[in-house]
């Protein structure tokens, strides 16, 4: 008797939170969703539309802004994974070495990214600008002063290193942690057999770190989807230079609010629904590959 | 005694005042406008109209001149807590308000004053379907060269009468360590005005834009080209790696004096004379290669009243006093833009000198005329001259993908 009444009144309290969760999340979705189906008249809503809005974003002029941007997306994605999350190993396992300070240390690493990536973003301008910018006079002499986000080659690969200025105390305080779970007993039976440090990081301590690292990499992977604050901060809603900083966020913004076109609900609907099935699905693959090798 | 007399005072005052104001609330009008920009200026202005008007009380607010604006009018014009009257942009963003039936047309019996406006004006104002007006003009901005006096004395420099002066001009103060010409293209909107600046009058004016209307020009015409081509040919002018060069960074070479001349919207007449006070400001209109320059202009905003307003009689009475001499003169006078009312004089000096340019040499600024489709072909062409400006495409190339751009939608 109790097991069944309890497992019954169990589900009882998830109902607040369910209520929550779809007043919330689900009808939102569910509207955008709807609202993808329809032809619209500025916000009016006009007769139903069937795929059209789909259709629109396969349409000539609109996917060659989507493919683009996509692709600047997937690089953001390959240059956190490489930077940032590489770095923010690096620093865990030397944090993990340090005896006095590492709180310090490790606070003032995770810093940044308590601050606004619109702060972020506006700051970093001021210091690239290649007019008045610090970056570059101090690089002058060097011969190596660059527009370097007014530069279609330098643009991106400076909105990485900006990102991983911002973001590479997350990584580093996932792995420190993951580190910390890793016994010590492990390391000092391989050095007893004689192991050098290198061997017990990259036979032993690795290994250990896989769960920690697909952790790392499926937030890696929504975070630059999902990426918009800072780049509009540093290339505006075009995404320049030449659209070269241009992602999927930028071209959903424009599309939205900045295009003046009747259509733009029915059209950003669609495009919004794209990206939540296309971050999402991919999302759920890159968790069943990476939980497995796991 | 006296504790009594004070409890009863109080009780006086208090059961007195919800009375008052509901008699005042049921004796005035309130008609709510939305816009955006300073709202000083709005109170100040309509002001005014409460002097001349008692039973009227107008109640302004202003949102950040940001895309935002555009949601949250679309947002309160949708629901019932719309303004009576609100700043509408102009041309195609008007459009989505226009066919989800939030605005009421305006005509020349409820608004006289509309008669009189330019047509070319009115036309920002106008659904595009139905040829309808929807608002009523409230600014005109113009395009041209802004430039420091004191920067032009010291290199002994005048206002150029031709092309080949201008280029002299520019390179002597190049030679000086001045940048000529303050310019960003980074922030890509900047390009398209730029590039109308020093060539409208190269393409000739609204006499190209309409034969491109009428499909019998593209802007693949040899002589747009040429005139965009003046980007790459005043390259040399600009400051260096123009293209990673802000909208903000080309603002403060100006007003820091270390660039004489700034192409860009009469708006930047009043950021300079707030944020550089000590420079005295000029404005000229730069000469095309073939002679005289032109000076593009285009409606900034309007006044739309709200189809659902409760107070019709009034907003209409009110959007009729906006299209007045009257509060053209007020608008000219607070804001220090051109008001789009016509026959209104601007009092400040410079203003003067452009409203005398801009009657014998003004064009339509031809982006505007073409913002329309997703994305528009504003947003295209722009990035297409960042990329002329990096030297990835050419000045022909360019104008390739404004034609097939427009191509979708005209």
């Amino acid at each position: 008797m109790a097991l069944g009444a309890r497992r019954g009144s169990s589900y009882l309290f998830l109902i607040p939170a369910l209520l929550l969760y779809s007043a919330f999340v689900v009808y939102p979705l569910f509207t955008g969703l709807t609202y993808s189906f329809f032809s619209w008249k500025g916000t009016l809503r006009d007769g139903f539309a069937g795929v059209d809005n789909y259709a629109g974003l396969l349409s000539g002029t609109f996917l060659d802004q989507l493919l683009p941007a996509l692709g600047h997306n997937f690089l953001l994605f390959a240059g956190t994974m490489l930077v940032q999350n590489t770095l923010g190993l690096a620093f865990a396992v030397a944090l993990s070495r340090v005896r006095r300070g590492k709180r310090a240390l490790q606070t003032m690493f995770a810093l940044p990214y308590l601050v606004n990536p619109l702060v972020i973003g506006y700051l970093w301008t001021l210091l690239l600008s290649p007019t008045f910018g610090p970056v570059n006079s101090l690089l002058k002499p060097l011969g190596l002063a660059m527009p370097w986000l007014g530069d279609p080659q330098t643009a991106l690969p400076t909105v990485i290193v900006i990102t991983t200025w911002q973001w590479v105390g997350f990584p580093m305080l996932l792995f420190s942690a993951a580190l910390s779970g890793i016994p010590p007993e492990y390391g000092e039976a391989a050095r007893t057999d004689g192991a050098g440090s290198w061997q017990v990081f990259w036979r032993i301590t690795l290994p250990l770190l896989k769960p920690a690292m697909a952790t790392v990499t499926i937030l890696s992977f929504i975070g630059s989807m999902g990426t918009f604050a800072l780049v509009y901060a540093l290339g505006g809603s075009n995404g320049a230079p030449a659209g070269a900083t241009d992602v999927l966020g930028l071209l959903f913004y424009r599309t939205a609010f900045a295009s003046g076109d009747v259509n733009a609900l029915g059209t950003s609907s669609a495009l919004a629904v794209f990206m939540f099935t296309f971050i999402f699905g991919s999302t759920l693959l890159l968790e069943r590959v990476l939980r497995r090798k796991a | 005694m006296r504790l009594a007399a004070v409890v009863a005072l109080a009780i006086a005052v208090t059961a007195c005042a919800p009375s008052a104001t509901t008699r005042a609330a049921q004796d005035k009008v309130t008609l709510s406008v939305w816009g955006w920009g300073p709202e000083a200026n709005y109170d100040k202005m309509f002001a005014e109209y409460e002097k001349l008007n008692p039973g009227i009380d107008v109640d302004a607010r202003s949102f950040t001149t940001s895309t935002e604006y555009d949601t949250i009018l679309s947002t309160g014009l949708a629901g019932d807590s719309g303004p009576d009257l609100a700043w509408l942009r102009a041309g195609p963003q008007l459009q989505p308000l226009v066919e989800a039936g939030r605005l009421l047309p305006l005509d020349a019996e409820d608004v006289p004053g509309l008669a009189d406006f330019d047509a070319g004006v009115l036309r920002a104002a106008t659904g595009d379907k139905d040829g309808k007006v929807y608002g009523v003009p409230f600014a005109v901005q113009t395009l041209q060269v802004v430039y420091n006096k004191k920067i032009f004395a010291a290199h002994g420099l005048t206002p150029p009468k031709t092309y080949d002066e201008m280029i002299a001009a520019a390179g002597k103060l190049k030679a000086g360590g001045v940048v000529p010409f303050a310019f960003g293209g980074k922030d890509d909107w900047m390009l398209p005005i730029v590039a109308s600046i020093f060539g409208t009058a190269q393409w000739g004016g609204d006499e190209f834009i309409a034969a491109v209307k009428a499909k019998e020009k593209k802007f693949a015409d040899p002589r747009f080209v040429a005139g965009i081509d003046q980007l790459n040919k005043l390259k040399p002018y600009f400051p260096e790696n123009v293209a990673g060069v802000s909208y903000t960074d080309a603002q403060i070479l100006f007003s820091s004096g270390k660039a004489a001349m700034f192409p860009g919207g009469l708006w930047e007449l009043n950021f300079f004379t707030e944020n550089a006070k000590d420079i005295e400001l000029g404005v000229f209109t730069p000469p095309a290669p073939e002679g005289q320059g032109l000076m593009p202009g285009f409606t900034d905003g309007s006044y739309g009243v709200n189809v659902k307003t409760r107070h019709k009689a009034e907003a209409l009475k009110f959007a009729a006093w906006l299209a007045s001499k009257d509060y053209g003169r007020l608008y000219t006078d607070t804001v220090r833009t051109f008001s789009a009312v016509p026959g209104v004089t601007p009092k400040d000096p410079l203003l003067g000198e452009v409203a005398t340019t801009f009657d014998q040499h003004g064009a339509a600024y031809f982006m505007n005329e073409f913002a329309y489709g997703n994305p528009s072909s504003a947003a295209v062409f722009s990035k297409a001259l960042q990329e002329m400006l990096l030297g990835r495409i050419t000045a022909g190339e360019a104008a390739q993908r404004l034609d097939q751009s427009v191509s979708t939608w005209l």
